[in-house]
């Protein structure tokens, strides 16, 4: 140590310290002060005393005085130790890492800091340095039960289970006969199921499986404890006792799918992939007819057999399992079957079936061969289940004619216009799906769920302004959706990412994608706390889970959307810069002395406007933190609430590629992160990164129309490259000889043979002659007229299927707007994407991107009709220009203005 | 130390919230560690093996005969620049592949 205090101001550091451990910073505070009063120099009180600002907001003065206290006293480990902590509070691990090693290598036995080293360690996944600090901490202190256990799991983290075990058996050999005392039996029972786990992962499943019963009544969670029982007795083979037992967990839990396929397994009637044989169909009905005389209330008994069932025998089954179902009147019956649309030939027996309860109920108010009447409303539920049913078929006109009938029969049931509205997206008018959305949520102002869902609608459809205010019905009070963003409101911040993406508002895209890559970050900071906390707790089969979890955080799928809509925002920041400065200088000086006067006037003016709004801005920030209590919660104003300061970006593709990293290292599966990976690296000149890109869209699909076309523009671009030059150019060349024969794609083939090779295989699909014809434009511009033509002959042809109500054809909407778009860009063919666009509208008489004859965009369309009645019922509104275009939040309440009671 | 970085109290306004905001709290709050029987402790210990230096010796060999791989300083450069890569990592997957930077270049385009 430096300068040592005389007992009194020892006694005072050593609070200071106190009131740091047990978070009472303005006691700390005082007793700092009281000792520089007559040590104005000492070291280790200025880091102490930078410590305790730091948990009080005051970071620049804590770094101040911390470095200041270091800087005075470096032999010091307590200042090393503080500059650790100090770094890590601002999750600087690296430095925090290597001041705690300077503090070690001063007071090597330290456990404070050998602790606290050991979080970083366990943070930042150094597991084998984590090891080495944990036994340390275990050998200095093997009294202390959390050594223990911390060491155990280092080990298992390090790969290491069976060692992990024998360092938990030795902690139990520490403990008494009778342990645990009662106020630690939660602890001592998740420790033991731990340490089950561990045997389990070892496969010394016999050991376990003992351990587990001799241990039985010390393991407090007797649900996990069958859980696991019944585990290992099926990975012993131990089948008839595995079915025993798996039938004792349905009879508590008779809805947890799992222990039905675990019962399954156990009788030897489970397949992963579901393609059972007759006779294994038969075996399985006989199961779960007994197993439905058991468990009569579980919903799980009666719909598992209809994934199972086939034929009548599944007609029979999902008859018997839908008519209680639309009498009761279960919105959610659609979703629950939705995934057996994916099993060939069912969806059609489910439309006959429907159909024919529909037949019959309107008929005579009963439901085929019964005698009981039906009440009103099964007639209803049937069409909103027919409605959804003609949805997800492609069929919206029958769908939406379904769905309006329904709501003339009930037209107060909320679900029926969300439906609607649901419909309406997919048939490609947002405008309107996004009213009636709002008509739904209308009819319950005070539920979330219908709020938020009329928000996504709008944001769909791109109104963005009408989205935040009808969001902020739901935020707290005063902090407008800046809560959303605190309250890590991910959906919201994506869908209106990219309604800014869409309408070219590339700063405010980028702030919120970047806003959810920041609430990533921060779920992977949450885990900090929890390294020493579960420790503490026992509960270690969930924190090891929870770790694996953070390992993966990355691969869940808001955080790909938000980083591709990121890049896919910087590469186009990369291609399209905004004017520079210059530039505008540059037009301004062109205008005339008068004229330049005016701008410089406006200019002025408006910068004005601005810094006033700012103001406001930070005035409403200041209002809103002052509480009841009149202190002042001051909340840090945002320097570039629209993004502004994110498109001066230096170098949009660095940026881009910051992102990027992440998703080939979370979702290397995806066909997206390769497609990316490619467009910005090849503008990066990188080429064998692009190389890379290509050999993994190949990997996933290579007969995806994308890959295809990233394949031949990669050799293309390749192929009219100067000859090598650098050193760095022959090794590239080099490497691009060696993998090309490996591309069986272009074996002993052209270019253009590839690409006519690739369209004989795909001769048939809209997507895939596509891919084709751009590709041939590319490798060469005078074959655009051949190019164009080739789109414009592919045919629409209608799907083959038994159950004919009104014709479904192969090309979907989105992939007829894809073509569009091509057409009009990188083919530059206008009048052919006009004639496109009048075919599409056709196709798609919904869609207002075609702007078809029942879409928002057209007079006579569902939305337009809806504004027309809201108009009739409101005499007080005029008619004409003042309602074109306008959308009131309020609904249909306007018409109830006048209402009086 | 085991710190925590709450700043100054919070203000909140709801029963709920401050329960929120105190369980929050407890989750850094301090506690002494439980304490195990000396003697028993003294006999566990002695069963903990040092199997680590094994392991120490067998990587020590791998290191000694990577480092006597003859590299190429530019084509460290050349593949740290264009895979974007860390120059220690460019540098040790060249010497696993014996300096060939062909070979070396194809396995990181995996």
């Amino acid at each position: 140590m430096g300068a040592s205090l005389p007992s009194k101001e020892a006694n005072l550091f050593k609070l200071i310290v106190k009131s740091y451990e047990t978070k009472q910073y303005k006691k700390g505070l005082k007793a700092a002060d009281a000792i520089l009063k007559k040590f104005p120099d000492h070291g280790e009180t200025l880091s102490m005393k930078g410590l305790t600002l730091n948990c009080m907001d005051r970071k620049s003065e804590a770094y101040e005085l911390v470095r200041q206290g270091l800087k005075n006293d470096l032999k010091s480990h307590v200042c090393w130790h503080v500059y650790g902590l100090l770094y890590r509070s601002d999750r600087e691990y690296r430095e925090a890492i290597k001041c705690y090693r300077n503090a070690l290598r001063i007071d090597p036995d330290n456990i404070e800091i050998l602790r606290d080293l050991s979080l970083l360690q366990a943070q930042m996944r150094d597991l084998s340095g984590f090891v080495e600090t944990r036994q340390q901490l275990l050998t200095l202190k093997p009294n202390h039960r959390m050594n223990w256990i911390g060491f155990s799991v280092a080990h298992h983290l390090n790969s290491n289970a069976s060692k992990a075990v024998e360092i938990l058996e030795a902690y139990e050999g520490t403990l008494e006969e009778d342990h645990p005392p009662e106020n630690e039996r939660c602890e001592h029972g998740e420790m033991l199921l731990y340490k089950i786990s561990l045997l389990e992962e070892c496969g010394f499943l016999e050991r376990a499986l003992e351990e587990l019963h001799k241990k039985e009544s010390k393991i407090v969670d007797k649900l996990v404890y069958k859980e696991q029982e019944v585990s290992l007795l099926v990975k012993l083979g131990h089948l008839e006792e595995g079915e025993a037992l798996y039938q004792a967990l349905l009879s508590m839990n008779p809805d947890n799918y799992r222990y039905y396929e675990g019962l399954q397994k156990c009788v030897g009637l489970y397949l992963e992939d579901g393609q059972y044989s007759p006779d294994q169909i038969d075996r399985l009905d006989s199961l779960y007819k007994t197993l439905v005389q058991q468990y009569k209330w579980s919903s799980a008994v009666k719909r598992i057999p209809l994934d199972f069932l086939q034929g009548d025998k599944f007609r029979e089954a999902a008859d018997n399992y839908i008519r209680p179902l639309l009498t009761k009147g279960v919105p959610s019956l659609f979703s629950d079957l939705s995934s057996l649309y994916n099993h060939p030939g069912k969806a059609d027996i489910l439309e006959q079936l429907i159909l024919e309860l529909e037949r019959s109920i309107r008929m005579s108010g009963q439901y085929p061969g019964r005698m009981d009447k039906e009440p009103p409303s099964t007639l209803m539920w049937t069409l909103f289940l027919l409605a959804q049913h003609y949805d997800r078929r492609g069929q919206y006109e029958v769908a939406l004619s379904k769905i309006d009938e329904a709501i003339e029969h009930t037209p107060t049931v909320i679900d029926l216009y969300s439906v609607k509205s649901r419909i309406l997206k997919h048939a490609g008018d947002l405008v309107a799906a996004a009213a009636f959305a709002d008509e739904a949520r209308c009819m319950d102002l005070a539920d979330r769920y219908v709020n938020s869902e009329c928000v996504k609608r709008m944001l769909q459809a791109d109104q963005v302004a009408l989205a935040e205010k009808t969001a902020v019905l739901f935020t707290k009070d005063g902090d407008q959706h800046n809560n959303l963003h605190d309250m890590q409101c991910m959906w919201y911040e994506l869908a209106s990412g990219e309604s800014y993406f869409r309408q070219g508002d590339l700063g405010r895209a980028l702030k919120k994608f970047l806003a959810v890559e920041k609430h990533y970050a921060d779920i992977t900071e949450d885990q900090f706390d929890f390294h020493s906390y579960c420790l503490r707790k026992m509960t270690l089969c969930t924190y090891v889970e929870m770790l694996k979890f953070q390992d993966q955080l990355h691969s869940h799928a808001y955080f790909h959307k938000a980083a591709a809509g990121a890049i896919r925002g910087y590469i186009k920041l990369h291609d399209s810069p905004p004017k520079s400065t210059a530039e505008e200088d540059d037009n301004m000086s062109k205008l005339l002395p008068s004229q330049k006067k005016k701008m410089r006037q406006k200019q002025r003016k408006a910068e004005a406007r601005a810094k006033k709004e700012a103001e406001e801005k930070n005035e409403e920030s200041s209002a809103s933190g002052v509480s009841k209590s009149g202190k002042r919660h001051i909340k840090p104003v945002d320097p570039d609430p629209n993004g502004e300061k994110l498109l001066q970006v230096e170098d949009p593709l660095s940026e881009a590629t910051k992102y990027l990293k992440l998703l080939q290292k979370n979702s290397p599966d995806s066909l997206e992160t390769h497609l990316l990976s490619f467009e910005l690296y090849t503008r990066k000149q990188k080429i064998l990164l692009a190389l890379q890109a290509v050999k993994q869209l190949l990997r996933l699909d290579a007969e995806h129309p994308d890959s295809h076309r990233c394949l031949i523009k990669f050799f293309h671009k390749v192929g009219s490259m100067n000859a090598s030059v650098t050193d760095s150019e022959k090794l590239i060349w080099s490497v691009l000889e060696a993998e090309r024969p490996t591309i069986s794609q272009l074996h002993e083939k052209s270019l253009f043979e590839a690409n006519n090779s690739f369209l004989e295989k795909h001769k048939d699909s809209l997507m895939h002659r596509a891919a084709f014809a751009e590709i041939l434009h590319i490798l060469d511009s005078n074959r655009k007229s051949e190019a164009v033509k080739f789109i414009e002959e592919s045919t629409n042809n209608i799907v083959p299927r038994n159950g004919a109500l009104g014709p479904i054809r192969e090309w979907n909407l989105k992939d007829c707007i894809a073509v569009h778009k091509l057409l009009g860009t990188v083919l530059a063919d206008q009048d052919a994407a006009l004639r496109w666009k009048v075919r599409c509208a056709e196709y798609f008489p919904y869609s207002t991107y075609f702007e078809g004859c029942h879409s928002s965009a057209s007079p006579n369309s569902a939305f337009n009709q809806l504004r027309k009645n809201s108009e009739n019922e409101s005499p007080n509104h005029s008619v004409g220009g003042q309602n074109v275009g306008s959308i009131t939040s309020n609904g249909k309440l306007e018409a109830f203005k006048d209402l009086t009671i | 130390m085991e710190g925590a970085d709450e700043g100054i109290e919070r203000v909140v306004d709801s029963k709920d919230l401050q329960q929120q905001s105190k369980a929050f709290d407890k989750l850094t709050d301090r506690v002494e560690d439980r304490q195990l029987d000396s003697s028993r402790v003294q006999e566990a210990m002695a069963s903990i093996a040092a199997s680590a230096e094994a392991d120490w010796q067998a990587m020590r060999m791998r290191e000694k005969e990577l480092a006597a791989v003859k590299i190429n300083a530019a084509d460290v450069d050349i593949i740290a620049n264009e895979l974007e890569l860390d120059k220690k990592v460019a540098e040790r997957t060249l010497r696993e592949h014996k300096g060939d930077a062909v070979a070396a270049i194809r396995h990181l385009l995996r």
